[in-house]
């Protein structure tokens, strides 16, 4: 039963997702915000992205290091730099933050992955400074995100964990153990020294803020791991280089140098030595299934276009007419289908993970402090100081346990690898079936081929993510374990 | 790279495929990157003319008519190597020696012009629907490979139970080409369509089933390029696997990359044994059926050979992510595989 209130669209996806029409009659505030998120998402396909996914996909492969910073300004007026922003900084997260950013993302990709790259890679970014309580920012750097996007200006941050020699290494706690590290956040007075190299950054380039986990002392990546607040104009900083992609080109994958860059102890976001957890598997059990939303997305839009094309008629005869093509849709649907159980599940129950915090009482009642004396550095440092931070993790592990945690890890890994695997095998038999036919429909797919791969590596490489899965669901052998308050550094 | 078990192979196919192999190592692996991205055309012209010393320039016309006199299996060989380096120059080697096709086969009526070793890369236009009406050709090509910048196009009217074939000059009135906007893969084979308006032919040829002889090395040397494809995504990935260390050791140990790379071994040898056969026998079942299989396995081993190496195969220095897209095409060109796998059943019942 679907409200008849409901734009098209709206009741359009909560026949596509029934878990969303089941919740809309409980909660007919919170669903109907998602439903507006996804309108947002679809007006901008058609005024900014469809428009000029192709020609920007074609330019950025002889130009790679032009950005389309017209699509980011564009993206501020629909709010989509602060998905991951809590409510009470000004953004749009609430209840449903994870199940609205995949929303949106699939959306978004479904018409170019890499223009719905580019604006999800920004809110990967945030979502460290999120997670980790970092409290001590939210009024500075978030609020500033939130307020330059009002007016026009899209402030970004970017997502940094992969080195050139650690890609696999860096996700899972038994293979960062022995890992090869290159980059080290050497511990000086007042802060760190960091020298080394980070690469494959989605959107490194473009990005002002930066979330960084690295190690401490590269002899032991693993105790050491950290997650640091990088800002691009800190001296010796520098994005050398921006690799030339086969797909999902709108958004760079840039590479990030430090020479001797100073990070101050304030731009340690959580605890040092947390790394592993707060830096990076609470992030992927939050941020994976989204990645499977992204590539539902490509695959959808690349169903589409197949759509489309079996519906043009060549010498009086439509595909759609034969028999086998009708069935070759039906599969496709169904894998659709099965992705969006599949991300949606996780992604709501990423949500239920952070118990409503965003809209807590108990989390509410820590921001009634007035903002101005929130920005203020005071009260900063003070968050920043060793019993600040223990008194927001207190409240942060009031939110989120342990073993939720794991599961969702759990889930949201078998949703990136199997809606990836899905989404490629969609993409690949689309051009089989649509073969070298004339249509403008298959240079749709034809990108879509080569955006989809980069599901598969990304977040983790999909082999990665089944032993995820194995590890954390199967044998229970990987637990992520939440630093309780007051930790000690690791020294 | 992998040492392959030793393919047999008489002693005269040995030699070819270690002169294809060195001029492909020597000519097309030090630009193989500019083929795909500016794949000019004076680029494709002259590594395409060092092809020559291979007979690949006429290879499927006999000697007693000037040409190079490769057999099949012989000109399959010779793909397979060349498209260990560049597939896209394999594929506008096997488009220029299927358009020769028919003046190997068949008896000319008149003058034959514009038809020899020297005016390469030729373009066979296939498939499309083509009338030969009062001596003038008519019709549309939706994809063919050197559809542009070729010195002429050999066509075979449908309309003619596909016995006779004409050439047309590149630049005779009528003939209108366009190249693919922006083509996936294969670029050095120039995709791109044709209409032909009612242009003069330059020469008309008659004699056996022209039709399906010109589909029958389409799909076997498609088969023969997607052996290199795969050969190349092997070689690639082995070497990858054995110099990346994640986990604290090479990820060849990890089980899942040998399992890519094995599955890779297997389909070198599956997809030659399956050329073989077809080479050696003049039906077109065999040669769909190479195809079909070889072409799936190219695909699924170029995408392995970019997870193999993780974000780097995403990356085009590292040449991996060509292949994906490379292979792709051979999938989808002269037919989509499902098309022939439909025929491939009805051929079986009538013959
Ligand atoms: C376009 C792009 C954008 C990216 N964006 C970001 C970003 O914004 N931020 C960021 O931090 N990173 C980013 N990445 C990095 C990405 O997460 C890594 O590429 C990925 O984790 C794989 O690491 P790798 O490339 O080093 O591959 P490797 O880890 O070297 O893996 C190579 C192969 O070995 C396999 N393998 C490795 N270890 C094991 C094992 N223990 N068991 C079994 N198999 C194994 C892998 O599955 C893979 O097939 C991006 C990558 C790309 C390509």
């Amino acid at each position: 039963m679907v409200a008849t209130t409901l734009s098209e669209r709206g009741r359009k996806l909560l026949r596509d997702f029934p878990a969303l029409g089941a919740l809309h009659q409980h909660d007919r505030r919170g669903i109907e915000g998602l439903i507006d998120l996804v309108e947002r998402a679809a007006e901008y396909n058609r005024t900014v992205a469809l428009p000029r996914a192709l020609e920007l996909d074609e330019r950025m492969e002889r130009e790679p290091d032009y950005f389309d910073w017209e699509m980011m300004r564009e993206a501020c007026k629909y709010r989509f730099f602060s998905l991951a922003i809590p409510e009470v900084i000004g953004g749009l997260a609430s209840k449903y933050m994870v199940t609205g950013m995949a929303l949106v993302v699939e959306e978004l990709c479904s018409a170019c992955g890499g223009i719905g790259l580019a604006i999800a890679a920004h809110s990967l970014g945030v979502a460290p400074v999120i997670a980790s309580g970092a409290m001590a920012h939210w009024d500075t750097v978030l609020h500033e995100i939130v307020e330059e996007e009002k007016k026009g200006n899209p402030v970004l941050m970017a997502y940094a964990i992969t080195e050139p020699s650690a890609g696999t290494d860096v996700e899972e706690p038994e293979f960062l153990e022995v890992a090869k590290i290159g980059l080290e956040a050497k511990k000086v007075k007042g802060g760190y020294r960091v020298n080394g190299r980070k690469c494959f950054i989605s959107g490194g380039s473009e990005a002002k803020y930066i979330t960084m986990t690295a190690a401490t002392d590269r002899s032991r990546p693993l105790e050491t791991w950290t997650t640091f607040l990088v800002e691009r104009d800190m001296e010796g900083f520098s994005t050398p280089r921006v690799e030339l992609k086969m797909g999902q080109r709108a958004c760079h994958a840039a590479e990030l140098l430090f020479e001797d860059v100073f990070i101050p102890d304030s731009h340690v976001l959580g605890y040092e030595g947390d790394g592993i957890e707060n830096g990076i598997l609470i992030i992927m059990a939050a941020s994976r299934g989204p990645v499977g939303a992204i590539a539902t997305g490509i695959a959808r839009g690349a169903f589409e276009h197949f759509l489309a094309w079996t519906r043009e008629s060549a010498n009086g005869k439509r595909p759609i007419d034969e028999d086998r093509i009708r069935m070759a849709l039906a599969d496709m649907y169904a894998a659709l289908e099965e992705n969006r159980g599949l991300y949606l599940g996780h992604s709501l129950g990423g949500d239920a993970l952070f118990r409503n915090a965003f809209t807590h009482p108990i989390f509410l009642s820590a921001f009634m402090i007035p903002r101005r004396v929130r920005a203020s550095k005071p009260y900063a440092s003070l968050l920043n100081s060793y019993y600040g931070k223990g008194l927001v993790n207190i409240l942060f592990r009031y939110f989120i346990k342990d073993d939720d945690a794991t599961d969702m890890l759990a889930k949201a890994s078998l949703a990136k690898f199997a809606c990836a695997d899905n989404a490629m095998a969609l993409v690949a038999r689309a051009l089989e079936l649509m073969g070298a036919t004339p249509s403008p429909e298959r240079r749709w797919v034809e990108k879509a081929y080569r955006d989809v791969k980069l599901t598969q590596i990304y977040e983790g490489t999909n082999q990665l993510n089944r032993l995820a899965l194995f590890n954390a669901e199967i044998a229970g052998t990987l637990k992520i374990e939440i630093p309780g308050p007051f930790k000690k550094g690791v020294r | 790279m992998a040492r392959l078990p030793e393919f047999r192979e008489e002693q005269e196919y040995r030699i070819l495929r270690e002169s294809a192999a060195s001029y492909a190592a020597n000519e097309l692996a030090p630009q193989a990157e500019e083929l795909d991205l500016e794949p000019a055309a004076w680029r494709v012209k002259k590594a395409i003319s060092k092809a020559g010393e291979l007979g690949m320039l006429s290879a499927l016309v006999p000697e007693e008519k000037g040409g190079g006199g490769l057999d099949d299996y012989a000109f399959c060989v010779a793909l397979e190597e060349i498209a260990v380096e560049e597939a896209g120059i394999a594929v506008a080697l096997l488009a220029h020696n299927a358009a020769l096709l028919p003046s190997a086969l068949g008896e000319f009526e008149g003058l034959i012009t514009g038809v020899g070793a020297e005016s390469y890369p030729a373009c066979l236009a296939f498939p499309g629907e083509i009338s030969l009406r009062d001596g003038k050709v008519s019709g549309k090509v939706p994809f063919a490979f050197n559809a542009v910048d070729c010195p002429f196009i050999t066509l075979i009217p449908t309309d003619e139970a596909g016995t006779r074939a004409a050439t047309v000059s590149a630049d005779a009135t009528g003939v209108s080409a366009e190249p693919e906007a922006y083509p996936l893969g294969l670029r050095a084979a120039c995709p791109g369509s044709l209409r032909l308006e009612g242009a003069e032919p330059s020469n008309l040829i008659s004699g056996g089933n022209m039709l399906e002889a010109v589909e029958r090395a389409l799909y076997l040397g498609l088969a023969a390029v997607s052996v290199g494809i795969i050969r190349n995504s092997l070689r690639k990935a082995y070497a990858y696997a054995r110099e990346r260390y994640q986990a604290g050791k090479m990820i060849i140990e990890h089980q899942q990359m040998r399992l890519f790379l094995a599955e890779m071994l297997a389909g070198v040898e599956e997809g030659r044994s399956l050329v073989r056969e077809a080479s050696s026998s003049p039906e077109l079942a065999p040669s769909m059926i190479a195809w079909l299989r070889n072409t799936a396995r190219a695909c699924q081993a170029a995408t392995d050979g970019v997870q193999i190496h993780g974000g780097y195969g995403y990356m085009r220095d590292y040449g991996m992510e060509r292949l994906m897209r490379d292979a792709k095409y051979c999938q989808m060109y002269p037919s989509t595989s499902q098309e022939a796998l439909l025929r491939l059943l009805d051929m079986s019942e009538t013959g």
